[in-house]
């Protein structure tokens, strides 16, 4: 068990950058300015799906500033992808398969010379017919977004057509169930496409070095990720690639991968000179991948009691040109936080001529608990039951099995529902027009390769040296992690800027796993590090080594306190002593199943004549285990549930029915919710330790976003009495919720299960 | 991002020279909130910018009671959202200023680039309708006067001639007991355009009765809009509520909306019906008594987002 009395841990400690970034000389990647630098500029296809016949370069390449241009047929003839499935080129060689995919670069003296070259290529199309609509894609007649699917790697696991990735999971006999259960009852959801909306469009600087090597500074989650990526489309070893992260301007899944690198790449490897690119905010609306709509039918079969048999979900996820993120984490999430002992679930990838799909902060599960926490309610209206008894009586409980088949350890989920219905006085009768809605979110500790090395100074000090940027504050916390493992203060911690030449491998910072599996990482180097200057200690002090203990930055001895060694006299005498300098490492590849459960509660006014939804307050309960920086950790709960509500409400990442271009791509017009449009959020930490995570902490980022969509839906009926199945809920929708004109969704689940061979009704 | 020359006059004179000079490439710029936008993503590419901030005395605000009230046109929407008088005795050109963008954007954006703009949506333009606003205007051959009505021919057209540019807006004084309020019809609570906006003023005789009332709409036409039919249904009336219902449903039905990514026409012309009466109703409730504290206008011009 792990020791409560915290020295450093579950206290405030204000973010070990915060005085650079509040003060303006945090360094991002458009901060840094090279010698001779070049700005690049990108040419965006102007067509859905078309054969490129020709690109004119001439005019362009003539003006007086311009030193380099290249297109598709300057890269390697390789593909590469985001997941196990290569189905895309970095630039388009001969088709294009959505309107902004980058088809030509510029290098030029400066950005206006860029950007004028650019308008000066011509390019000419050959059309091809587009599919916009994922539902018409799956259709055998739709025209192909990729004709030569089978030849690509990685094919194995999708469907072919249009149909790129097929996930599935059951237990038990699903059809069965549904003949026994009382009650069937099921529903169709739409969840629409949403911008990451990260401060930071995506900005790099590329570098020759004078040995030729490749150094990229990049606004990345994942530096190795960019390596292996540039490694492949350049067909470049990785160790001829250097990448500098620098500080993040926000990325929640968008710049987990290979992005725009390879573009200012290849063109300094051309010109021999530094080249920038930075995009602009409608380019990273219209080049980089947000996440696209999601349709989802959920079916269940319910036993009188209210308890749950049986579940089916079907959910189709648009994945845009290329596969890149994909459903992703979406599938293991149709059955929500709860035991269902018999299930079928699936999800499609389908192709489409939009933008490809990205990621955002666990993709696709906020489109699930939309669909699965909505249903929830109204399997409760039902059958009668109060909603929160519903779930109260379904909830998973340690010791059952989750949709992995991981056995579920002890967590907090009880005690989140408990502490959210005191805080909102659940069941409350409320004034006309007002309502209250109930979620449950439920994710688990993000796992993956994860490392640390801690070396100690002269000075006493510690050096921290991980390969994780940097997200949401996530330094302060490995930092706190490695003072409370040392016995040290937060200022003895320096966190080194990661570069890939300099620290070790590590898995992207994204899908909640900094501060679990990192975490974990820096607490056993740090471990190891404390062995060893305990060790030192016990050799100099001529003393068995479980005489000493490790507090405030020295080594005492413990039945004589003021007798010891500080850090700086250990590190001076590791200089010359057998073991040498000390430096403690450790290294993992993965952590066990450890689960993140929330409940969060909506308050909602519904203005009857407009339909405009108002959150007057949100609340929510999540079991973090222990809070290692409890200030962050309300920081993390805050910003998904703010995200949550715009996802809920007003995010609306809108596509041309035709052209499946993006419509919307400012934030004039994609409304992301501002302070003015947010209520008061309170947060309940609930404590339940992680029986592996540092310290009994677990993954916090995640779930708080989960949750908004469906419990403000579910608000919106407790006070208005009707069901809005379509994201956002805009007042549109609403009222004409509320005049009975909601277009009906529907999901042709019948022909999906005969393609599969399934018979079922 | 195409290149041009940047003009910066002094005086209105050397400005209406460097139009005249400058022909059909030539672009004047005030606030330059719209003008940045269009530039940057090409839309406009003009060969010169003739800058107005430094011509003196455009911006002015003045009230008196026999001529009403004067807004030079660099007059910023901030400086007019802040006004007491404006708070006062045009209560709705006040919600249109403080329902307009954020603080950022209202410091720079001028009363005459929202006008001269010409966006259905602009935010001022349904008050400054409602309170009979008309344009002074100054060019090569001299000042005319023309109504606010006549000055929008289209989305981003006004009836400007090349080379002049507008002065100043006047807006007559109201009559005593007049109520007014503007809402504006967004998602969100600031930094967004309306999806629909509306204004209503409104003016009791003794017997109160109604005996001037305007309805302006915004966004629900290519131009900015008066809806006479709906007013002449209520002028020489009671202001009852089944009056204003019934001048509501008639200015929804003059209206002629597109559907967009923000709203579908339909919904747009529902929005016009409940604006209009809740404009209508507030104007009614406040002709007599005065103005509603300046936070409790701002809260009502923005009800439908916070
Ligand atoms: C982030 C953002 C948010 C915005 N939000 C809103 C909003 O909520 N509501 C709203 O209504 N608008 C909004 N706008 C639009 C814009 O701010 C307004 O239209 C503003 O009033 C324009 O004024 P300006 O002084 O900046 O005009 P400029 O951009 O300088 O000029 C606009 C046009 O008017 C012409 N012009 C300007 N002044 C004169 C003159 N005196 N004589 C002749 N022609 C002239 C110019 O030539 C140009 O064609 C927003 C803009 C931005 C960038």
């Amino acid at each position: 068990m792990t020791s409560r009395n915290f020295k450093v841990l579950g206290q405030n400690h204000p973010r070990v950058d915060a005085y650079d970034k509040v003060t303006g000389r945090a360094a991002y990647a458009a901060d840094v300015y090279l010698p001779g630098m070049l700005a690049c500029k990108l040419l965006p296809s102007a067509r859905s799906h078309a054969r490129i016949l020709r690109i004119d370069t001439g005019p362009a390449a003539a003006l007086p500033g311009v030193r380099c241009i290249i297109t598709g047929a300057d890269f390697p003839d390789v593909r590469f992808g985001s997941g196990a499935l290569r189905d895309r080129y970095v630039m388009p060689r001969d088709t294009v398969n959505f309107v902004g995919e980058p088809i030509a670069a510029v290098a030029a003296v400066d950005e206006a010379t860029a950007q004028e070259a650019i308008e000066l290529i011509t390019v000419e199309y050959e059309d091809l017919p587009a599919v916009v609509n994922p539902i018409t894609s799956m259709q055998p007649d739709a025209s192909t977004v990729h004709p030569d699917l089978e030849d690509y790697q990685g094919y194995g696991f999708t469907m072919g057509h249009n149909v790129s990735t097929l996930l599935d999971a059951d237990r038990g006999d699903v059809d069965q169930a549904f003949q026994d259960a009382d009650h069937v009852i099921e529903d169709v959801y739409r969840s629409q496409g949403i911008n990451q909306g990260f401060l930071e469009p995506m900005a790099c600087v590329a570098d020759v070095e004078p040995n030729g090597r490749l150094v990229i500074y990049a606004s990345t989650q994942g530096p190795y990720q960019i390596r292996a990526g540039l490694a492949a489309v350049l067909e470049l070893p990785v160790s001829r690639i250097r990448v500098v992260a620098m500080e993040l301007g926000g990325g929640f899944g968008a710049k987990l991968r290979l992005a725009f690198e390879a573009f200012p790449a290849l063109l300094a490897m051309r010109t021999g000179r530094p080249v920038k690119l930075v995009n602009t905010r409608e380019e990273a609306f219209t080049m980089n991948g947000p996440r696209l709509p999601v349709t989802n039918y959920i079916r269940s079969g319910v036993m009188n009691d209210g308890t749950i048999t049986a579940r089916e979900a079907y959910t189709i996820f648009d994945v845009g040109a290329y596969l890149g993120a994909g459903p992703n984490s979406g599938i293991g999430h149709g059955i929500g936080a709860y035991r269902v002992p018999n299930f079928r679930l699936r999800s499609y990838g389908v192709y489409t001529n939009k933008i490809y799909v990205g990621s955002y902060r666990a993709s696709g599960v906020a489109d699930m608990t939309f669909a699965v926490e909505s249903h929830m309610d109204h399997i409760a209206h039902r059958l009668g039951i109060d909603p929160y008894d519903l779930r109260l009586r379904n909830a998973l409980r340690e010791g059952d099995v989750s949709v992995s088949g991981a056995v579920v350890p002890s967590n907090g989920l009880l005690e989140t529902l408990q502490a959210v219905k005191d805080a909102v006085a659940w069941p409350r009768q409320l004034e006309d027009g007002h309502g209250i809605g109930l979620a449950l979110c439920e994710w688990r500790s993000g796992s993956g390769p994860s490392t640390a090395a801690i070396s100690v100074n002269d000075d006493g000090t510690v050096s921290l040296l991980t390969g994780s940027t940097d997200i949401s504050g996530s330094d302060t916390s490995l930092a706190a992690i490695a003072a409370e493992a040392l016995g040290i203060g937060m200022q003895q911690v320096i966190v080194a800027k990661r570069d890939t030449d300099m620290a070790p491998y590590t898995g992207q910072s994204g899908g909640s796993r900094v501060v679990y599996s990192q975490g974990t990482a820096v607490q056993r180097a740090a471990n190891e590090t404390r062995d060893k200057l305990i060790a030192l200690a016990a050799e100099r002090l001529g003393l068995p080594q479980d005489a000493l203990g490790c507090e405030d930055g020295r080594v005492y001895v413990l039945d004589n306190e003021p007798q010891g060694l500080t850090f700086t006299q250990l590190a001076a005498a590791s200089i010359t002593s057998r073991g040498g300098p000390i430096i403690g490492t450790a290294a993992l590849s993965s952590m066990p199943y450890t689960p993140v459960f929330a409940a969060q509660a909506a308050e909602v006014k519904v203005d009857r004549e407009t339909g405009q939804v108002r959150v007057l307050r949100y609340v929510q309960a999540q079991d973090v285990g222990t809070a290692i920086n409890p200030m962050a950790v309300e920081g993390q709960l805050e910003g998904g549930v703010v995200q949550g509500i715009g996802r809920a409400l007003t995010e609306d990442q809108q596509f041309d029915p035709d052209t499946g271009a993006v419509r919307n791509p400012s934030f004039a017009a994609y409304l992301m919710p501002l302070a003015i449009d947010t209520p008061q959020i309170e947060n309940i930490l609930i404590d339940v330790p992680a029986p592996d995570g540092p310290f009994g902490a677990r993954a916090v980022a995640e779930p708080p976003g989960f949750g908004p969509p469906a419990a403000i839906a579910n608000a919106v009926y407790d006070a208005v009495g009707v069901r809005v199945k379509e994201l956002p809920l805009s007042g549109e929708r609403v009222l004409a919720a509320l005049k009975g004109q909601s277009p009906a969704l529907t999901m042709d689940v019948a022909s999906l299960r005969r393609a599969e061979g399934i018979a079922a009704d | 991002m195409a290149r041009f020359n940047y003009l910066e006059p002094h005086s209105l004179d050397e400005a209406l020279r460097m139009l005249a000079d400058g022909g059909d490439g030539v672009r004047l710029v005030a606030g330059s909130t719209d003008f940045l936008i269009r530039w940057r993503t090409g839309f406009w590419r003009p060969d010169a910018v003739v800058c107005m901030q430094h011509v003196p005395g455009l911006d002015a605000i003045s009230f008196n009671d026999a001529d009403g009230l004067s807004l030079g046109a660099m007059a910023t929407v901030q400086a007019i959202e802040q006004h007491d008088v404006i708070r006062q005795r045009y209560p709705a050109l006040a919600a249109g200023a403080t329902a307009f963008a954020g603080v950022q954007v209202r410091n720079l954006a001028t009363i005459g680039g929202n006008a001269c703009n010409a966006s259905p949506a602009g935010d001022t333009l349904p008050a400054l309708l409602a309170y009979d606003a008309q344009c002074r205007i100054v060019g090569p051959a001299g000042e005319r006067w023309l109504p606010l009505t006549e000055f929008f021919q289209g989305p981003g057209r006004t009836a400007l001639q090349p080379g002049e540019i507008l002065t100043e807006l006047r807006l007559p004084p109201p009559p005593p007991r007049t109520g007014g309020l503007y809402i504006k019809h967004s998602p969100r609570g600031a930094m967004d355009i309306s999806a629909i906006g509306a204004a209503a003023v409104v003016s009791l005789a003794d017997d109160g009765a109604c005996r001037r009332v305007s309805i302006a709409l915004g966004a629900v036409a290519p131009v900015p809009m008066r809806a006479n039919a709906a007013e002449g249904r209520l002028i020489g009336q009671q202001p009852t509520a089944a009056n204003i219902a019934e001048a509501a449903r008639i200015a929804a039905q003059s209206t002629n909306p597109i559907s967009d990514v923000r709203s579908g026409a339909g919904y747009r012309r529902d929005m016009v019906q409940v604006l209009t009466q809740r404009t209508l109703q507030h104007a009614v409730a406040t002709a007599a008594g005065g103005p509603a504290p300046f936070g409790e206008l701002r809260r009502l011009a923005l009800q439908t987002a916070i």
